[in-house]
């Protein structure tokens, strides 16, 4: 194995993982506030890209300048969605169960909608930046006496994760320092006791459907920049690797899905650079199987308050 | 709930399901030398069958095995194994099936120590671990990515009634359940574990039975559908949305009625050809309608809603 290799796959691992921790955060925000698990959200995420697709098809717009309007449209959206769907579900015996086949619903018809308007190909979205890879540095030697390798990133990428660190640091601020943000992590702590002082649940829940759909359309648009490339059928791999993090973070841990979703991104990665697919695409089911016999937490989780 | 009583309703209520078996095995043990649309009939019972297996840990238990086609699809490849590869008869191949299913339910048994959620996506990571590890498995064995392709084994009607068989073997399975002991524990389990266990329920021995019953059923299912198609693979094999229609099809009639099930399976296939044949862009957009419909407006399924909105009902239907 030569270093070269490791380190390409240590940095697609933080590229990669930084996107894998804004979906962990936003569909635990939900998982937090609205006690519901949501099958749709890598449906919302492809969404998003297409979106940008749609935006620099058409309208000839960089994808970077549709981030607000992404973020604006989604949250509308999830704003309507919650009240076209949730109270209702919240009459019904067994919520959270209830939740995870409504949304598996819901994923169905964004998917064949997205196949009718789309079709079923794969669209590339052909965006680039100038230059197109930046070399951070030479490893002497790498593949033997005098053959140097040299450690390549598409700078699309290095953007991508200048605007995910960005969006997560919003995202804690707003958690941690904003009313609002901080009414959403008393409801994750105690939806009973919030509902006590007087804060309006629904509201609230609703707010935070939109918060959480708007964080996963500017994702779907952020990794257009990473992947270039859009399928309508990708959208159950991310929601698959959205429960992965969660579950690792501890569910309804917004700050430890962050934490999450980059580990299992190096991890990924990485087993993607010493194993075969398949197994590395196991690797992390396995891993997630066995974080909740032996601890079902989380790894970075409190006791979950209930 | 108060017991029923022996005889009077209880009776009348067990011959109306005995009579409806009795006609389901009569009408489709009719179909071929009808000539009837056999591939129609064999998804049909396929379906009635998974579903009614899937609700005695979903329905009974209160368990929502969201990886369910991990059992079936289990049975299809050993059935295709046992078969291309050891070279067995297929009417041995298919008990097999079921008994490796019943193998893999003892190995994913401690799952069932988790709960709600958690059960769910664990149960979901695990049906795609197996579709994985199938693929990486040697070709020679598995046919990788490619499946297996047996081809005609015998003729068509008799794996046609082989799954009649199976159909009518869960179909006396489930009424049995509801009448039993075992069933009430189960019942009493799903609303209440601790009262349950304090009252001197057996919890991991009942819900374990429950368990492996449902996983006999799916690998059984599965077992016979590679004889009836003759090829599988991977995808199709381990395939989530066969998990997805089979919870939609039982929560449709009423998860934890006997009856339910096989109603609410009849309906949506029945819808589920009309909007094949009028909308085939569509079909997916309204399966998911159907089912988030379901889910807000009718959560009890159609046998399970008219139960509660009409108690006599309960007289006539288990």
């Amino acid at each position: 194995m030569n270093s070269v290799l490791l380190i390409n796959g240590l940095l697609g691992g933080i590229v990669f993982g930084m996107v894998y921790a804004l979906i962990g955060a936003s569909l635990n925000v939900l998982c937090g506030v609205l006690r519901i698990i949501n099958f749709a959200h890598g449906e919302f995420i492809i969404a998003g890209g297409f979106f940008a697709y749609v935006m620099l098809t058409f309208l000839g717009l960089n994808p970077l300048y549709t981030l607000p309007v992404a973020a604006a449209a989604f949250f509308v959206a999830g704003y309507g969605l919650y009240y076209l769907l949730i109270p209702r579900l919240a009459r019904s015996d067994e919520p959270e169960t209830s939740s995870f086949l409504l949304m598996f619903g819901v994923s169905l018809m964004l998917v064949s909608s997205m196949i009718w308007i789309f079709e079923a190909d794969v669209r590339p979205v052909n965006f680039s930046f100038d230059p197109i890879n930046l070399v951070l540095f030479t490893v002497e030697d790498a593949y033997g006496p005098g053959r140097d390798g040299r450690v390549i990133v598409p700078t699309a990428r290095l953007v991508a994760l200048a605007i995910n660190a960005a969006i997560i640091i919003a995202m804690t601020w707003f958690l941690y320092r904003t009313l609002p943000g901080k009414a959403m992590r008393a409801a994750i702590m105690n939806r009973e006791a919030v509902q006590i002082v007087g804060i309006d649940i629904h509201r609230l829940s609703a707010w935070a459907f939109g918060l959480a759909a708007a964080l996963a359309g500017v994702t779907g648009v952020v990794m257009t920049l990473v992947v270039p490339s859009i399928d309508p059928n990708g959208g159950a791999d991310f929601t698959l690797i959205g429960f992965i993090v969660i579950v690792l973070g501890g569910l309804g841990h917004p700050v430890g899905a962050l934490a999450a979703g980059v580990l299992f991104g190096l991890v990924e990665q990485m087993s993607n650079v010493l194993l075969p697919q398949a197994a590395a695409q196991m690797l992390g089911f396995m891993i997630l199987v066995a974080v909740i016999f032996f601890k079902p937490a989380g790894l970075f989780g409190l006791e979950r308050s209930r | 709930m108060a017991r029923p009583r022996l005889g009077g309703p209880d009776a009348v209520r067990r011959l109306i399901w005995y009579g409806l078996v009795g006609l389901i095995l009569v009408w489709c043990a009719a179909v071929p030398p009808a000539g009837g649309n056999l591939s129609l009939y064999f998804s049909l019972m396929m379906w009635v069958t998974l579903a009614t297996g899937l609700n005695f840990i979903a329905g009974f238990a209160g368990y929502m095995p969201f990886g369910y086609v991990a059992f079936y699809g289990i049975g299809t490849y050993t059935t295709g194994i046992a078969v291309k590869v050891l070279g067995l008869s297929v009417y041995a191949a298919v008990p097999i099936a079921g008994g490796v299913g019943v193998l893999l339910a003892l190995l994913f048994a401690p799952t069932l120590r988790l709960s709600g959620i958690y059960f769910a996506i664990v149960s979901l990571s695990l049906a795609i671990i197996c579709q994985r590890l199938v693929s990486l498995l040697p070709e020679e064995i598995t046919g990788g990515s490619l499946g297996i392709n047996l081809g005609v084994i015998t003729i068509r009607e008799h794996g046609y009634y082989t799954m009649l068989l199976v159909l009518v073997l869960a179909l006396l399975t489930a009424s049995w359940l509801a009448r039993s002991r075992l069933g009430k524990a189960l019942k009493a389990i799903r609303d209440d574990p601790e009262a349950a266990e304090a009252m001197g329920v057996n919890v991991p021995r009942s819900r374990l039975f429950a368990w492996l019953l449902s996983a006999l059923f799916a690998a059984l299912t599965g077992g016979v559908q590679a004889w009836f198609t003759g090829a599988l693979d991977p995808q199709t094999a381990f395939d989530v949305l066969i998990t997805a229609k089979t919870v939609i099809y039982a929560m449709a009639g009423g998860l934890g009625t006997v009856l339910g099930p096989l109603i609410g399976t009849v309906v949506l296939v029945w819808v589920d050809e009309l909007i094949w044949r009028s909308f085939p862009v569509l079909n997916n957009f309204l399966l998911g309608l159907i089912i988030a419909a379901l889910i807000l407006f009718v959560p009890r399924g159609i046998v399970g809603s008219l139960m509660q909105r009409y108690p006599r009902v309960r007289r006539y239907i288990m």
